[in-house]
């Protein structure tokens, strides 16, 4: 096994006569999802073979099918490999991420998409349920929450207020 | 001969066993298990069929082990 000069070698490592490299790679950093991601873009050039170099690290083989493969090509696998484990890995991380947020746009682009409910559907909705609790008063008008009360002997109904004159002569 | 190890942490057992169905009329497999992997010895004609094949079939095995996976959980 030899070293490659741009990759440290506690990481990557070479078998130019078998013509495998191999990389090690923090599971913490790189989930197995993020190795499969990676190995599914490279299993049409290289045969690939995942196996675990110890409790807390993946070690990926890569053995580039064209036969003939030197130091510097082994190396250009290599780094693209670990490229595409980078990139994989940041977007297993955006989807853990933003899961709820994808799955709340998606439900309410599929609610839009079904259009305008009709008159039956209207009619059969049940209106009278409580939309949700509003213990602060926050969805009360300005009127209910701030109005005038109503004089104990006013016959206005209540939650009338002073506006509500009604323009009688 | 050629012994493919893969581990069972990576590889499920019922993807290695679809790989080695798919390869079987390239050459003669045999698998047995190990406390940590499931071992696939490959004999074939030549050393290089053997290597194709052993090649292809970790490769096969792997799709079908990040296929039975489940989705990403929160």
């Amino acid at each position: 096994m030899a070293s490659l000069p741009s990759i440290p070698g506690e990481l990557a490592s070479a078998d130019v006569a078998s013509g495998v490299v191999r990389l090690t790679v923090r599971e913490e950093l790189y989930p197995l999802d993020a190795v499969f991601a990676a190995a599914f873009t490279f299993i049409k050039d290289c045969w690939v073979v995942v196996d675990r170099a110890d409790a807390a690290h993946w070690a990926i083989a890569l053995t580039p099918k064209a036969a003939g493969a030197d130091a510097a090509l082994l190396e250009q696998w290599v780094g693209g490999f670990a490229n595409e484990l980078l990139a994989c890995a940041y977007r297993h991380r955006l989807a853990k991420d933003h899961r709820a947020t994808v799955e709340a746009v998606t439900t309410a682009a599929m609610a839009g998409a079904l259009g305008p409910p009709s008159l039956e559907e209207l009619e059969d909705f049940d209106f009278s349920n409580e939309a949700f609790e509003d213990p602060l008063g926050i969805a009360m008008s300005w009127e209910d929450k701030y109005g005038k009360k109503a004089k104990a002997g006013d016959a206005a109904p209540a939650g009338a207020t002073d506006d509500d004159d009604g323009g009688a002569p | 001969m050629i012994a493919l190890r893969l581990h069972k942490d990576v590889y499920a057992g019922a993807a290695v066993d679809a790989a080695i169905k798919q390869f079987a009329r390239y050459a003669r497999l045999t698998a047995r298990e190990e406390p940590s992997h499931w071992v696939v010895e490959v004999v074939a004609a030549t050393p290089a069929r053997a290597r194709t094949v052993a090649g292809e079939l970790g490769n096969a095995a792997l799709g079908a082990s990040a296929k039975a996976r489940p989705a990403v959980q929160p």
